[in-house]
């Protein structure tokens, strides 16, 4: 539940997502699921030259499966309030 | 104040957690490793890492000599989710004796 | 439960799925569930090459496990007609190594 709740607070910066097939797509996060899959929108892709293929997608829905990294914004990591939360976790709370 | 219970190791998940706001080594599929300082995980090894070193390393071979050339790749992310369900490994801070 | 990113805006509409054979399948979304199974509509595929530009490929009615569906993309109609499929050269997009 800790990063399903962290990245519901994340809504609305925007974030790079990286595909476990080495694509990496920018974007403005607009909702997460349970499963940690994503949606964002107003895409695109990082290496448009290189992967055209989503050239006219401007919304999009990853499967959570498919994510390897996600980069965050510094502004949107409150590191103590995630060490907090980790602890939390870490109980079973 | 760490209660003797928690600062106990009993199963790996402990080890990790003691390793909270330290600089970790993190091994992943696809010839990926990371260094950073770990600042949140879950029992799937998801991750939130900050200051995060990462090598990729390659293969390519020599389109004359066929010979394999090893190649590594760096770069840094100031704050990177990892994806738990890629991680090999994970190596706790060393502490000087 | 709050409101996750489900693909309820998306009925009736033209997406666009990259597979996890890295596959792209264009077509109308009819339906899907919690897994991510999706069926998919007067679908075809754009075939990328680096010899030719993208050949389309009739497909029909398709439904598509989930587990092999990466990108579920809202395909703008208006951004799609400015590209020009049938000259663009790409290598295909790689497999998804788990």
């Amino acid at each position: 539940m800790l990063f399903f709740s962290y990245f519901k607070e994340l809504v609305g910066r925007e974030v790079t997502v990286e595909l476990k097939n080495d694509l990496a797509i920018r974007g403005t996060l607009h909702s997460v699921d349970q499963y940690l899959n994503i949606k964002l929108e107003n895409t695109r892709v990082v290496d448009q030259e290189k992967y055209p293929h989503m050239l006219s997608v401007r919304n999009c829905f990853i499967r959570g499966s498919v994510v390897r990294y996600v980069q965050l914004p510094p502004e949107g990591v409150d590191v103590e309030l995630l060490h907090d939360a980790t602890r939390r976790e870490a109980r079973g709370g | 104040m760490a209660s003797e219970e928690e600062s106990a190791v009993k199963e790996p998940l402990d080890l990790i957690r003691l390793s909270l706001d330290e600089r970790i080594y993190v091994k992943l599929r696809s010839d990926r490793e990371l260094r950073g300082k770990l600042h949140a995980y879950d029992q799937h090894l998801n991750m939130i890492l900050g200051d995060v070193e990462e090598v990729v390393t390659s293969i390519e071979i020599d389109d004359e000599t066929y010979e394999e050339i090893v190649r590594t790749t760096k770069r840094n992310v100031p704050f990177l989710f990892v994806r738990g369900d890629g991680v090999i490994l994970v190596s706790p801070p060393l502490r000087t004796a | 439960m709050s409101s996750g990113p489900g693909l309820e805006s998306l009925v009736d509409q033209t997406i666009s799925v990259i597979t996890n054979d890295g596959r792209n399948i264009v077509g109308v979304l009819k339906g899907f569930d919690q897994a991510t199974n999706i069926i998919l509509d007067e679908s075809h595929e754009r075939v990328f090459s680096t010899k030719e530009g993208v050949q389309q490929l009739v497909l029909g009615l398709y439904i598509i496990r989930g587990d092999n569906i990466s990108i579920v993309g809202e395909l703008d109609a208006d951004l799609d007609s400015t590209v020009d499929w049938s000259n663009m050269k790409a290598y295909p997009l790689k497999p998804v190594i788990h």
